[in-house]
Parts: C-alpha cells; structure tokens; sequence
C-alpha cells in the first residue's frame, strides 16, 4: 500500500478534548465514573469512562457531537476540497432509527411515517451539511470498525477516487452493549491491569474521534496495514496468539517494513487474560529481538468501535508532545521476557505499529509514521 | 471504474420457495445453531456462490444491507422493553460483522473482511470501496447483499423512506469480482458522480442499452422491480447476466442520480 497523510487529527474523550485527554494522560490523572448495569442476580455498579456532560444514545445528541468534530477537520477545506471529500464512519453503535422504527410500530404504535434512514445516515447529514462529496460509508466490524475506515479511506485516496477522507471513530453509552459485555464476564470491577496477571477485564468508555486522511504529504502519514477475518472463534483469537501474529506480519509486508524497524507498538490489550496473552505471545513471535510497546485503554476506556481512530489519534497526539506512554496499573507481567513500558519514554518521531483486535474474529494492524523534525 | 464479474448467485423468497435453514442444515451441513435468520441468508446466497465458483482463501469479503440485522434489533428491543436479558448469541449478531465471520468461515475466507452500510446508493458505493480495495491489493472479491424482512414488515418500510403498501421481500445475492477481465462473464462500470434529472435525460438520448431503474426512480418510466429490497441493484444485475443482457442501470436517492453499465462477456 502507499502512504497517505494524516493532515489533521481531533478528539474527544471522556477525559475531554484533545488537550485535556494528553494532559491527564501526562499527569496520569484520568476520570473514571460509574454506571449501574442490570444482571441476572442482582444489579452491579461498575467502572466506565463517560463524558462529563452525557452524550444521551440517541441520534440527535449523537449528531451534534459529530458535527462539531467534522466541522473542526474540514476548517481550512474549500468548496472544491470538500466535492473531493469523502466520509467514512467506523462504530458499532447501535442503529437508533432502526429501535425507534420498532418501538413506534411494536409498543407505541404510532401513525404511520417513513424516512429512509440507516447507521450511515450521520455520515451522509454530515456529508450534505458541510458540502462533501455525497460517497459516505459506515463500518461495523465491532473493535476494528475504524481501524478498517482507515484503511479503506487510505485505499480510496490511493485509487485517486478521493483527494481526503473524513473518517470518524464514534461510540457512546449503550446499556446493550454493557449488559452483553457484563453477562460475558469481560468487565472489571476495578481497573484495567493490561498484560497483568491479575488482569480481570475491561473498562468500557465513550469516546469521538476523527481523522482527515489526504493525498498529501504530511508530517504524519499512513503507512498502511491489513484487515483479517482469522480469528477461529468469533468472539477469541488462539492462545498461541496465531491470529495476532498473521495480521502483525501481514501489515509490515503490506508496508515493506522490517520489524526491526518499528520504534514502537500500541498494542489492543483489553485487559481480559485471552486477549492479552493471546497478543503478548504475538508480539513475542513478530518482534524477536523485543520491542517497546504500550496501551492507552487505561486513560480512556475501550472504546469499541471508536478505538480505532481514537487510540490511534491518543497515541499521535503523546508522539507530537515527546513521548510515549506508559502502561498505568501494571504490576505482575503475564511475560517476564516482555513488559510494556512502565515509565513514559521520551519519543517524537518514528514508525509505529497500532494493533485491533475484535468480535467476529476481524483483526487489524496499522503502521503510522511520523517524520523527524 | 472497472470491474469484472466472475460469477454471481441469487435468492428471492417471492421468487423461491426453498426454507434456508432447512437447506443449509441438510444440502450445506452447516451448524445453524447461534446464528439468525440474517445470517442464514447470508450463509446462503455465499454457499451458493461458493458451488458456482472457487473461492480463494485471500479473496476479500465485503457485506452490505440496506439495514442490517433487523431481526436481532427486534430481539434487542423488546428485551429492553421487558426487562429480560438477552443471550450472548445475540448480544454477539447485534455486530455486523459476526454475519461477515460465519460467511468468512463457510466460505474458507482468511483474509479482508467488511460489513458496510451507506444510506444513499448502499451498492455502488460499495462497490467503489470494493474497486478501490482491489486496486491496491490486485486480489479478488466476494461481494454480498443482504436484505431481510422481518415482521411486521412495517418496521423496515419506516426506515426504508417506503410507502406503507409497498412490498417488500427478503434477498440475498452475490457475487465475485475482480479488476482483471479473464473468465469473467460481465464488466460493470461506475463511478462516484451524481447526476440530476436533466443530465439523466442526456445520458439516455445516448444509451443504446436496456434501461432498468430503482423503485427509488419514480419519475422514469423504464422496467423497474414491483417488489423492493434495498440492494435490488445487485439482483438486477444477476438477472441481467443470466438473459445476457447489456444495462444501463440508474438508481436514484433524493433527487441525485447515479447510473451503472453493464455489458454480458458471455
């Protein structure tokens, strides 16, 4: 794959904006608040990373958001920029107009009254409201779901179909989404504890955040990466971490990078102890000679289907400012042979490989680069 | 853009009598269990493909639908309204992409895999996603739509933009695509251009092909499809390769217009 620049970048997490989300991740100073989540025996209260001011699971207030975000990245775009902009959303947020369709028909039984709507109809409001190119996309492949956008804007802008892509990482409070992850025992009552061996689950959390990809050369760029559907259980790769493997080296062959030269990794690292040791053996076999590597699920959550561009824009926002985060509440290493970073480790430029790891058994690994100043 | 089609498979429960499950069960052996009736069809209309063509385990998959999973919202729905909790099963199929991974595994599929929705021109825009790909990785494509009718079938008629008589059906087709003309049966060409009434109007002063239009079409009077499914594009263009056909094919979404061509190689 050719690169493609990365021109523009924008957050917003349960930590706040851009700024504020770098800042608590430098002071390791992160807001965690609670939900109450409904379970077979009895009610249980649990950690999650929500935004100060509840974003409700509904279509308008999940518009607005959006909105704001991709009125940010398309700032200094004129008319003729935008007819060459495309937008692609990467969620597994739940499809509001589609519950509210059956709630009006099934329970509240309401008049008759139709709209063509779908999970894409916030990226084509979007697309006619700032002027865009009327080619919108949304993807659901659960926590790969903006991982995969990126690689499909990137392979739209090397088609020269499009001059940039929009791609957007949404997710929001679901109660179905807590339930199902809480019936599954993946959550933690705690803290999330990546590549620990006390890990106990994760911390699911909100989170937007939006990439303007382009055909032009950036400071940041796109390097490439693949998609996989590999994974032999649909909700867990092999212990060995086989999976992990194929879609780690799949993505350096993809790019025409050596391992070796990798400055560093953002691993998924969901703090569930089949995921992590899973990666930790796959990171083993890819990097034989070790590699710095780290997660920032801690600072904001897994986010699911946002984490794609949202982790990967945390992780650029700390390269921009000088370095690369540790990994909070680590104490017993599932390896002793490798640990991530447990210290912030002074970093500004470099070739970084982001890994996402989800449901379906759909795995994906991305390469960033940033240029030495 | 370009692309060609290898070979195709279709499915209509207007047109069809065939109970999916059943057949998967008894002709596929497929283990059913966990799945709904979303993902059947999916299973179906792939298999089907699959006994028509070789599929190669880095060939890409991409879903599309008009809505998704109707089914498993229903389930989800009334779940929430009752109180009642949910099985994981279906916790799982609320993702898209788990009718991707069982269609991934029955199909023996190790590489790209994408479930995908666009509101407008939910086909031809996956095909540009698809060209694009492909462009990049010169490999091929298994491309499937998917659309299922639950009832009561006003649910989705509300969020289809449909009026509230129209009829609607359940499909699923398929096909495989590649950039490269060999042993292909037809070529479809498309591209991210709109077009408004007056320009449509130009290009069929031109068009020496069989015109088929979306329902969404209302103000062109060509031969159009009675019963709606969201994908309906891509069962016109099996059936158009099936009588061997040429099409010019447009599809309509607010007033914008975008056209496809089709040309039988065989």
């Amino acid at each position: 794959m050719k690169n493609v620049g990365i021109s523009k970048y924008i957050i917003k997490s349960s930590q706040g904006n851009l700024q504020q989300t770098l800042k608590s991740v430098k002071n390791q100073q992160t807001k965690i608040s609670t939900k109450t989540i409904e379970s077979l025996m009895e009610d249980v209260i649990l950690p999650y990373f929500l935004f100060d001011n509840e974003v409700e699971d509904n279509q308008d207030s999940i518009y607005e958001e959006l909105r704001e975000l991709v009125s940010e990245l398309v700032l200094e775009l004129d008319a003729v920029q935008r007819k060459s902009t495309a937008i692609i959303i990467g969620t597994s947020i739940i499809d509001w107009y589609t519950i509210n369709a059956i709630q009006d028909t099934l329970y509240n039984k309401k008049a008759y009254s139709s709209k063509k709507h779908s999970i894409d109809s916030f990226a084509k409001k979007l697309s006619q409201e700032f002027g865009l190119n009327d080619f919108t996309m949304t993807i659901n492949t659960a926590c790969t779901s903006s991982a995969n956008a990126m690689l499909e804007a990137a392979n739209l802008i090397n088609a020269s179909i499009f001059k940039n892509v929009i791609i957007i990482g949404a997710e929001v409070f679901s109660s179905i989404m807590n339930k199902g992850f809480n019936s599954m025992q993946l959550l933690s009552s705690s803290s999330q504890k990546p590549f620990d061996k006390n890990c106990d689950g994760m911390i699911l959390g909100e989170g937007f955040a939006g990439v303007l990809l382009s055909n032009e050369n950036c400071l940041w760029s796109l390097e490439g990466g693949v998609n996989c559907s590999n994974s032999e259980n649909i909700t867990a790769a092999s212990e060995s971490g086989l999976e992990f493997v194929q879609v780690m080296n799949l993505a350096l062959e993809n790019t025409k990078i050596d391992a070796k030269d990798i400055t560093a990794l953002k691993a998924h690292a969901t703090s569930t102890s089949s995921n992590d040791s899973a990666e930790i053996n796959a990171i083993t076999q890819v990097f034989k000679k070790g590699i710095d590597f780290t997660c920032v699920k801690p600072y904001i959550g897994h986010t699911l289907g946002a984490c794609g561009v949202l982790e990967l824009v945390l992780f650029m926002a700390c390269i921009d400012d000088g370095f690369i985060p540790k990994t909070p509440s680590f104490h017993n290493p599932m390896s002793s042979e490798l640990k991530p970073l447990n210290e912030n480790k002074q970093c500004s430029s470099g070739t970084f490989m982001c890994n996402y790891f989800g449901f379906g058994g759909n795995n994906a690994s991305l390469i960033i680069k940033k240029e030495a100043v | 853009m370009k692309l060609y089609i290898l070979n195709y498979s279709s499915f209509r429960n207007d047109l069809n009598t065939i109970d999916v499950k059943t057949e998967l069960k008894t002709k596929y052996k497929i283990d059913t269990r966990r799945q709904d009736n979303f993902i059947h069809l999916g299973l179906f209309g792939a298999l089907r493909l699959k006994d028509k063509i070789n599929i190669s385990i880095d060939d890409e998959l991409y879903i599309t639908s008009g809505i998704g999973n109707i089914d498993v919202f229903q389930k989800a729905t009334h779940c929430a309204n009752n109180k009642e909790f949910m099985k994981i099963s279906d916790f799982i199929n609320i993702l898209g992409n788990s009718t991707s991974y069982y269609i991934s595994k029955a199909l023996g599929i190790k590489g790209k895999s994408l479930f995908q929705i666009s509101d407008n021109f939910t086909y031809i825009n996956t095909l540009i996603s698809i060209y694009s790909s492909l462009y990049s990785s010169k490999k091929e494509a298994i491309f499937g739509s998917i659309d299922l009718v639950s009832q009561p079938n006003e649910i989705l008629k509300r969020v289809l933009g449909l009026d509230e008589i129209s009829e609607i059906v359940s499909s699923v087709n398929f096909q495989k695509l590649s950039l490269s003309s060999q042993d292909a049966i037809a070529e479809i060409e498309f591209d991210t251009q709109s077009y408004n009434s007056e320009e449509i109007k130009e290009i069929l002063k031109v068009n020496d092909r069989i015109v088929y239009t979306s329902m969404r079409c209302l103000d062109l009077e060509f031969k159009k499809e009675t019963n709606f499914f969201q994908t309906e594009l891509s069962y016109t263009i099996n059936k158009v390769i099936e009588s061997r056909e040429d099409m010019l094919y447009i599809d309509c979404f607010e007033d914008c217009y975008k056209v496809l061509r089709l040309k039988t190689l065989v």
